[in-house]
């Protein structure tokens, strides 16, 4: 399908055109404790084609997208393409230029066998220790290998193959007459049994703390120190709003070279696109446009150093050589994580759902679990929300020494926001 | 007009029957759900345009369920031939028993579960619709799209953009097992319209959405949006923070409709029964709301986003009354997990898309509305919110928390709205206190389905939520 489609989009009314053609075979084991609910495969080809049109005074340029299914015939292929000649004439942007070929550096295809990574799962989950106290209610796992081609009208045609994986698992704690569970996603590459055991297990001592936890003080403004995966949530405000689609947009106004707090009281923090992280999901010599993937720091201390993006808004600001990230690594701070711990301070564990909006800055999260560290004394507290905004918040906040790897981001292991506003039920 | 059944789908309908009867031969249970969804999305703003065919519930694509000695496997698939289905059922057979090799090999036993009933229906429903996404003028449309955006542009100075959205996705799925032949198509729409406006460095959004069962014909409506999503952007940049603490509130019928999604949607999906995963499974038959609670949740309630004739393991749509009178009646089920506690499935077993697995799903969940005025309702609050939009929502089944993201909340003093307006506000609460509090609802009950929900973060579906104005008691943040 992908010649016949390609040799079309060659004869086609257009400009300039992209192709993406994705294979995946999955694999998918869903247990009930460890007893098996389902066994799933997929095996899958996804084309979307893309085309654009310029107008004929060349001051616009429009683009149209679709998925051709690989079931197509080439009338219905040809048909879908001209449709998308049609739509992309309707469409007036800025024109710009498509990727141009650039081979990334270094890469390599390395086999991918999903019944070995899946057995690699099953057996960790299956190795678990539990009690009587604490188990495993259910997990999901998701083994995928992906081989995937792009391809351009200005040349570019690269093709690399990755693993893509995931694993969701709830834990129960239980105490008598109560019983508390704790959801848990983990996304790879490939499976990382000594990590996943590590988090599962964590996951348990979580829930044995939440099984005795108070009512959340109601703190008013407190200092509230993140220390899990939610962190990342506070550094990908710093990466969208470095992204060139939001600078375009006027929806961030950070400048090159300029801090991005008026003044940074505390860490001011260091967030750099990388290419690979050890076993992260995201690993890719290109993006989704075939721009390389590479190295590239993107805030220095604080000061906005470099933007990224999709080719449409790079290009709109000048950009030639941009792409999108898919790994971030944001750099420790100067004190380690026992010095950051020494004021009266809230550590949130277990949110129901923390936010922040890259827009608005304010960010949101009910407490699931925390440790409410008053100077003397250590109590676990659930209940009530941590609310505030960014723009206030990022001036004062410090990074820990120490870091930690989340799947595709690399961040402080802890990292503490001051003056959080702390919603308490007591 | 009727939106016609897919011609693709009608041209495999015979070799995915010969699948069937081919793999019937190796398994005691055997379905194939086949789809062919088509559709377009087009996003205008003031700087930057696009028009894509792919929308949330595009797809093309098979799966085949089987079940032999209790366990029940799938595959997915997208080049199905139909010309030699046998090819596809070695495929199936072979994919999924070097799957049970690798069980088998570690000594993973299967959660064994009855064979599927397979009673004889046949069904052909072609939903009304006027104007179908692949006939839709996508000319007038772009154009239209584009004046609006200008159109909100010239209302302030401050606003940064105005970005409009429409979608529309015909549905189109066949589900064949032994003795089932159901064919069903129809036509949902929804759009949106996102105002920003920016002063001093800060940025806020106003957002209005439609939905509906039917084609682009509804998009006309996004004209009367437009305004609403400026003003409410343009409120927000003088919104002030709220003073945290636990106050009376009247959730608007959008915020109404978030809290029973999260709420009681969630709560009650069957298959966190068979997990042990949802605290609901042990209050069927108790109160958990006060007495003007009611809720349904079903494929028929409404006509929106997710109004199906039958569900994708190919059981019909239904509406059930999930809460009456504050007492919880039942949950929704997907047809597996109904074979598992033994009760009956409600139509509620759903797909992401036919590369995923079915879960217990809602589709339109709902408060019934009552008889008390708005008006009313101010009057008799001393010192509390009016809230209105949501941002998102967050159940939590097994212990009744609940966390919902409210775009903004007006001032209520001694009976009266004081014009002052709070921003961003985070309400939390124990799932039956929200419930039991509720003393008050309106006649009127709105439904919107511009949204998805999630099973944990991921399986995105389309849903609708809605319900009445209720007045409650509730924790702001």
């Amino acid at each position: 399908m992908l010649d016949t489609v390609i040799s079309l989009l060659r004869s086609a009314d257009v400009y300039a055109w992209e192709v993406s053609d994705v294979f995946t075979e999955a694999w998918e084991f869903y247990m009930i404790r460890h007893a098996l609910d389902q066994n799933r495969v997929r095996h899958v080809e996804h084309l979307t084609a893309k085309v654009f049109r310029l107008s004929e005074d060349g001051e616009t340029m429009g683009f149209a997208s679709c998925e051709i299914p690989p079931t197509a015939s080439r009338e219905e292929a040809k048909v879908l393409i001209d449709s998308l000649s049609y739509r992309a004439s309707l469409i007036k942007n800025k024109p710009y230029t498509l990727c141009k070929s650039k081979k990334a550096d270094g890469g390599s295809h390395l086999p991918i066998d999903p019944e070995e990574i899946s057995r690699m799962f099953l057996t960790t989950m299956r190795g678990i220790p539990e009690t009587p106290g604490e188990d495993v209610n259910s997990y999901e796992i998701f083994v995928a290998s992906k081989k995937r081609r792009f391809l351009n009208s200005e040349g570019v045609d690269v093709e690399e193959i990755y693993p893509d994986s995931m694993i969701e698992v709830v834990v129960n704690a239980r105490a008598p007459g109560h019983e508390i569970e704790l959801y848990r996603n983990f996304k790879s590459g490939t499976c990382d049994a000594e990590s996943l055991r590590r988090d599962v297990l964590r996951a348990m001592q979580t829930g044995r703390d939440r099984l005795k936890t108070v009512d959340t003080p109601a703190l008013g403004k407190a200092d509230v120190i993140f220390s899990t995966v939610d962190a990342c949530e506070i550094y990908s405000y710093f990466a969208a709003r470095l992204d060139t689609a939001m600078i375009y947009r006027k929806m961030s106004t950070w400048e090159l070279g300029k801090s991005v707090c008026p003044v940074f009281y505390g860490d001011a923090p260091s967030l750099s696109a990388v290419r690979e992280l050890p076993n992260s999901s995201a690993n890719r010599l290109y993006d989704a446009e075939g721009a390389p993937i590479r190295d590239l720091p993107l805030l220095e201390n604080g000061i906005a150093r470099n933007y990224h993006g999709s080719r449409m808004f790079s290009a709109y600001l000048g950009l030639e050589d941009s792409f999108i990230p898919s790994n971030y690594v944001v750099e420790g701070g100067i004190r380690g994580e026992s010095e950051l711990r020494q004021d009266p301070y809230l550590e949130v564990v277990e949110f129901s759902d923390f936010q922040v909006d890259v827009v608005t800055g304010d960010l949101f999260g009910e407490i699931r679990l925390a440790y409410w560290h008053d100077g003397e004394k250590t109590v676990a507290v659930s209940g009530g929300s941590v609310s505030g905004s960014m723009l206030d918040l990022a001036e004062n906040m410090a990074l820990s020494s120490e870091t930690v790897q989340y799947n595709n981001w690399r961040i402080p292991s802890v990292t503490l926001l001051k003056g959080v506003t702390v919603t308490g039920i007591v | 007009m009727k939106a016609p059944f897919s011609v693709y789908l009608s041209g495999i309908r015979s070799g995915a029957e010969e699948l069937v009867r081919l793999l019937r031969k190796k398994y005691e249970y055997v379905s194939v759900l086949a789809t062919d969804s088509c559709g377009f999305a087009v996003r205008i703003s003031q700087r930057a345009r696009s028009v894509s065919s792919e929308t949330m519930t595009t797809e093309r694509g098979l799966v085949v369920r089987v079940c032999r000695d209790g366990q029940y496997s799938e595959v997915s698939i997208n080049h199905f031939d139909a010309s030699c289905p046998e090819h596809a059922a070695a495929e199936v057979e072979a994919e999924i028993e070097k799957q049970r090799a690798l069980l088998s090999s570690l000594g993973v036993g299967a959660y064994h579960t009855p064979v599927l009933p397979d009673d004889p229906l046949t069904l052909f429903v072609e939903k009304d619709c006027e104007v179908l996404p692949e006939e839709t003028d996508m000319k007038t449309l772009v154009e239209s799209l584009t004046a609006l955006s200008d159109r909100a542009m010239t209302l302030s100075s401050e606003l940064l953009d105005c970005m409009v959205s429409a979608q529309s996705t015909h549905i189109c799925k066949l589900f064949l097992t032994e003795n089932r032949n159901l064919a069903q198509s129809y036509v949902y729409s929804e759009g949106t319209v996102i105002a920003l406006a920016s002063r001093d460095g800060r940025t806020q959004t106003g957002y209005e959405g439609l939905s509906g069962l039917g084609g682009s014909e509804l998009l006309t409506g996004l004209g009367e949006k437009m305004e609403k999503s400026v003003s409410t952007a343009l409120e927000l940049l003088d919104a002030e923070h709220i003073e945290p603490g636990e106050y009376e509130i009247i959730t608007s019928p959008e915020v109404s409709g978030v809290i029973a999604h999260e709420a009681f949607g969630h709560g009650v999906e069957m298959d966190m029964f068979v997990k042990n995963r949802a605290m609901g499974k042990d209050y069927i038959g108790k109160r958990v709301g006060s007495d003007l609670v009611t809720m349904h949740e079903g494929a028929l309630c409404a006509e929106d986003v997710t109004s199906y004739a039958f569900d994708d393991e190919g059981t019909l749509a239904g509406d059930v009354i999930e809460i009456e009178n504050g007492i919880l009646k039942t949950g929704i089920c997907d047809a597996l997990s109904a074979m598992r506690l033994g009760v009956a499935p409600t139509g509620n077993g759903k797909r992401e898309n036919f590369e995923h697995k079915v879960y217990t799903r809602m589709t339109n969940t709902i408060f019934d509305s009552g008889t008390d005025s708005l008006e009313d309702m101010i009057a008799s609050i001393h010192h509390g919110y009016l809230l209105e939009g949501v941002e998102s929502g967050m159940e939590d089944p097994k212990h009744w928390g609940i966390q919902c993201i409210i775009k903004l909340g007006r001032e209520i003093v001694d009976g009266r709205l004081t014009g002052r307006v709070v921003a961003p506000i985070i309400l939390t609460g124990y799932v039956p206190d929200l419930l039991g509090s509720i003393s008050m609802r309106s006649p009127e009950r709105k439904v919107f389905g511009t949204g998805g929900c999630g099973k944990g973060y991921k399986e995105w579906v389309k849903v609708s939520d809605g319900g009445p104005y209720l007045k409650t008691k509730a924790r702001l943040g």
